[in-house]
Parts: C-alpha cells; sequence; structure tokens
C-alpha cells in the first residue's frame, strides 16, 4: 500500500500577481515541511495543470516548478485531464510507488485561471457540441431539469447544497466564499441557466495543492501518513443514449473504488466529492451510494450530509465554495481528507473521522464524462 | 432577403437546408449503429460509415434557457435541449427555438429548422440548425 506523508495548500481565490509556479512552489513548500523531509528524498514529481497552454501558452510546466524548487534530475510528468487532472497525477504517483519505480513522489495541481474576460469552459472549440452553443453550465442545466422531471427534485434542494456549502466554507480559512448565504439569496441571484442561480455553479479561482506520497518503508517512519486505501481512474462510457440523470462512470468507477478498498458506502466518515454544480453534488450522493437513486434531493435537504450529519459532505466548502482552480481542486480535495483523517481540521473537524473518500470528475463528452477519479483513504 | 445559399453551415454534413431540412449522420451497416455527427471511422469496428439522413423529427429530452454572456453571436438569451430523434435511436444536443420563448417543455414533438445563426469558428455569420415545436 501507499501512504500520504505530507500535504499542503495555498488560498484559492484570486492571486492577480502570482504566476502558476509561485502557486505551485507555495503548496510543495508547505507539503515538504509537513513531512519534515530533506527534497533531495523526493524521486518524482506528477504535475497537473490545465489552462497554461491556452491562457498563457506555456506548456510542460512540471519541470518550470522543480527547476524552481532544486528538484531537479527527477521523472517528472506533466498531467491534463481537465478537472481530474490533479487527482489523475495522484493516481499516476501512486502506481508509481506500486510499481517500485521510486519510494517517494510529489504530486502537485496548480491553476491560474482569474484572467480578464475568462468567460465560460466549453467542452472543445472543435466539437460539435460546443459549435452548437454547449457551455458547461448548460450541461448540468439540462442534468438538473431532466432531475426534477424524473424524481421530483426541487430548486430548493438543489440550493440548499450551496447554503451546505458556505456554512462549511465559513470554517475553512483557505476557501474563498465564506459569508453564509440562505436559500432566499441562492435562489434569488441572476441565472446562469435555468434553474441554476450563480451561486450554484462553482467559481473561478488561482491555487495550488501538494502531496507527497511514500512507500510502505518510508511511511512507517510517519506517525501522521494516511493510508491510501484505493484508487481508481476511468473514462467515459460515451454511450447511447446519454442519460442525463447520472453518469454511468460514476457509478462504475465507485464501485470498483469500493471494491478494492473493501468498503461500503455506509462505512465512510467523510465525503469530498466534485460538486460543480449543485446539481452535480445530488447526482453524485446517488452513484456513491449515500441514498437511493432519485433521492440526492432529500438527502441534502435532511441534514445528513452537512458537519455533524450522517455522513458529511465536502466540509472543507467543495469546489462551490472553495472554488475550482481546474487542475488544482483534485489535490485539494484529498489534502482536505488528509487533514481529517489526522484529525487536525480544527472547527470543521468531523468527529471520529477514519475513513473518507475523494471523488473527482472531469471534461464533458456525449453527455458523459471523459475522466473520473475515487480514491479511499484511511488512518 | 438574403438567401440562405450565401452563408456556409456552421459545420459540413451535419444538416440539409432545403424545403423540410434534416440531420445528417454517419451508419455503419456492420454494427448496424448510427452516429451523429457522421464520424471519420464507426467508434464499434473502426470501418467505414455511410453518410445517411437521421430525419428531423424528435421528442424533447431536457431543456435549458442559457442567460449569461452567449458564447458564438447567439442571442441572448439562448436556448439548448437534448432531442430523441424519430427515425433512429439517437439522443443529440442542439439548439432550440431562438424566437419563441415559452413553447417547449420536456416531452414536446419537435422539428427541425435551419436559418442563419451566429458565427462560426471564423466569426462570419453561418447557418445553423435547430428544433422549433413541431405543427402538427
Amino acid at each position: 500500500m501507499v501512504s500520504i506523508i505530507g500535504a499542503g495548500i495555498t488560498h484559492f481565490g484570486r492571486h492577480l500577481e502570482r504566476t502558476i509556479v509561485s502557486l505551485a512552489l507555495e503548496a510543495t513548500a508547505l507539503a515538504l515541511k509537513d513531512t519534515g523531509l530533506a527534497k533531495e528524498r523526493i524521486g518524482a514529481c506528477y504535475f497537473a495543470n490545465t489552462l497554461g497552454p491556452l491562457l498563457f501558452s506555456d506548456t510542460t510546466i512540471g519541470q518550470n516548478l522543480t527547476a524552481a524548487a532544486g528538484l531537479n534530475k527527477i521523472s517528472v510528468v506533466n498531467v491534463e485531464n481537465a478537472c481530474a487532472s490533479g487527482s489523475s497525477a495522484f493516481h499516476l504517483a501512486r502506481n508509481a510507488i506500486l510499481a517500485g519505480d521510486c519510494e517517494i513522489a510529489l504530486v502537485v495541481g496548480a491553476e491560474k485561471m482569474c484572467v480578464p474576460d475568462f468567460g465560460l469552459l466549453n467542452s472543445g472549440a472543435t466539437e460539435l457540441d460546443t459549435q452548437l452553443g454547449m457551455v458547461v453550465p448548460a450541461g448540468f442545466a439540462l442534468r438538473a431539469q431532466r432531475h426534477m422531471y424524473e424524481y421530483g427534485t426541487t430548486v430548493e434542494q438543489m440550493a440548499q447544497v450551496t447554503v451546505k456549502s458556505r456554512q462549511h466554507a465559513a470554517l475553512n480559512p483557505f476557501a474563498q466564499f465564506r459569508q453564509l448565504e440562505s436559500l432566499e439569496q441562492v435562489l434569488s441571484g441572476p441565472v446562469i441557466a435555468d434553474p441554476l442561480t450563480r451561486s450554484q455553479c462553482c467559481p473561478i479561482a488561482d491555487g495550488a495543492a501538494a502531496l507527497i506520497l511514500a512507500s510502505d518503508e518510508v511511511a512507517t517512519h510517519f506517525e501522521r501518513s494516511v493510508q491510501v486505501r484505493s484508487s481508481v481512474l476511468a473514462s467515459g462510457s460515451f454511450e447511447e443514449p446519454c442519460d442525463l440523470t447520472h453518469w454511468d462512470t460514476d457509478y462504475r468507477t465507485v464501485q470498483l473504488a469500493y471494491e478494492k478498498a473493501g468498503i461500503g458506502p455506509e462505512d465512510l466518515d467523510l465525503v469530498e466529492c466534485h460538486d460543480a454544480f449543485t446539481i452535480a453534488e445530488i447526482i453524485h450522493y446517488e452513484a456513491l451510494g449515500l441514498c437511493d437513486k432519485g433521492q440526492g434531493g432529500a438527502l441534502v435537504e435532511s441534514g445528513a450530509t452537512t458537519l455533524g450529519g450522517r455522513i458529511p459532505v465536502n466540509v472543507s466548502g467543495g469546489l462551490l465554495s472553495r472554488g475550482h482552480p481546474i487542475a488544482a481542486t483534485g489535490v485539494a480535495q484529498i489534502v482536505e481528507l488528509v487533514t481529517q483523517l489526522r484529525h487536525e481540521a480544527g472547527k470543521r473537524q468531523v468527529e471520529g473521522c477514519q475513513l473518507a473518500l475523494a471523488h473527482c470528475m472531469g471534461g464533458d463528452k456525449a453527455g458523459d464524462t471523459k475522466a473520473c477519479t475515487v480514491s479511499v483513504l484511511a488512518r | 432577403m438574403t438567401s440562405m445559399a450565401e452563408y456556409p453551415p456552421v459545420q459540413e454534413n451535419i444538416f440539409t437546408s432545403g424545403e423540410s431540412p434534416y440531420l445528417l449522420g454517419g451508419y455503419c451497416a456492420a454494427c448496424e449503429i448510427y452516429h451523429f455527427p457522421a464520424p471519420e471511422v464507426c467508434s464499434g469496428c473502426l470501418g467505414e460509415v455511410e453518410l445517411v439522413s437521421l430525419g428531423g423529427k424528435g421528442t424533447l429530452y431536457s431543456i435549458t434557457t442559457i442567460r449569461t454572456k452567449p458564447p458564438l453571436g447567439l442571442p441572448k438569451p439562448y436556448r439548448v435541449g437534448y432531442v430523441d430523434l424519430q427515425q433512429v435511436p439517437l439522443r443529440v444536443f442542439a439548439l432550440l427555438d431562438p424566437v419563441e420563448e415559452h413553447n417547449l417543455v420536456i416531452g414536446q414533438t419537435v422539428q427541425l429548422e435551419v436559418a442563419r445563426l451566429g458565427l462560426n469558428s471564423e466569426n462570419t455569420p453561418c447557418l445553423r440548425p435547430y428544433f422549433i415545436a413541431a405543427n402538427t
């Protein structure tokens, strides 16, 4: 098995004066300091970034980070897998250690996207869907409409996801939106795509997060290490016809991660899932088996997924409130789980947290997702 | 009135623009499956596909109105949805009636239209297909 021995994260938000490498360096230094290791012990770096090539014409940025940090001569892999880039980098680093390629690996996800006229993300300029007006919020709004039609999910239930998210983020100093919002405030905001109002869509952000992974031999020397019980990466089914009330890929990935970890949803103490939009969190509850299909809206309404509830979800504030610097998100989710499993999360600490799951999803294609990752961590 | 023929389609081999327009897609006879848009090869067998009509009628599966700044010179607001085609077993993403505001709901029968709508990737006006409420 592989363990996480160090974690670091920057504040997520607008960092106009910072570069991708500057943010990545800060997270890397924090993670290294967390381990107390000499940096020369690191044998590989898996670096995730998605928008550098598009926004700054920068490519192969991982080596810019490792050179700046004096981590020379090691193997460096640059990873891009849309919103699941960071968690894909984590998956690859874990596999490299399992394969015996290295003993200690650095994983970094870093993104800078707060630039003028950023606009909306789409599925790629050459895709027909994009040419016919598909933008990311529209894809999720179409899911929301169909979920409401088939299961009677309400706009209030969806808005409750944001209300909960803000309550959690108020306790997280790394989050972007820490002001509480009432149900009325969420629902009266400007509509982005019917029925999703602005605060039901995750904000763009700049930020970075880093993890240091180690083999069992190394990890035994670290009291605060956290075990990776399973890690799964899958791509979409892209089956016809697409069913917008769920992602088939979501169910497949979650199921395999449970099987490999030898656990079920009832064993979990905490989940960080990919709440890019409120409806997404509701649909992910169902795929994760936290409730029956179609009951995701009722689950959030019941308070079960709020801190102190049966199964707290996105106690960090999630993408909706922490913010979503694309490639940093998948790493940030795991940093949150590590913090919680070490019982170092302060006011947002989940009591008795011993087993936790991170779920990340990236890229739209043909009504499915391009990449989905699930990791199960334990103390 | 300017003729539609003066404007290029948003993408080649997606639709016809005659009297009763219809969508074009790919059909693989070996796998007996339809694709939209027509791919270079069938994803089932990597063999050739034939360019065929997918018809112009369908049933609305989901719908939303996008109210933020529109891309590609599309109107503000504009509507999109998924349509279950009647002629072939495909659920396709599509633009919806850019003029009539309140006439479409899930389950409704829709039919294809083609008109000048928005800009193409070269920033010039182009033809796009969209579905409107069916006459019948």
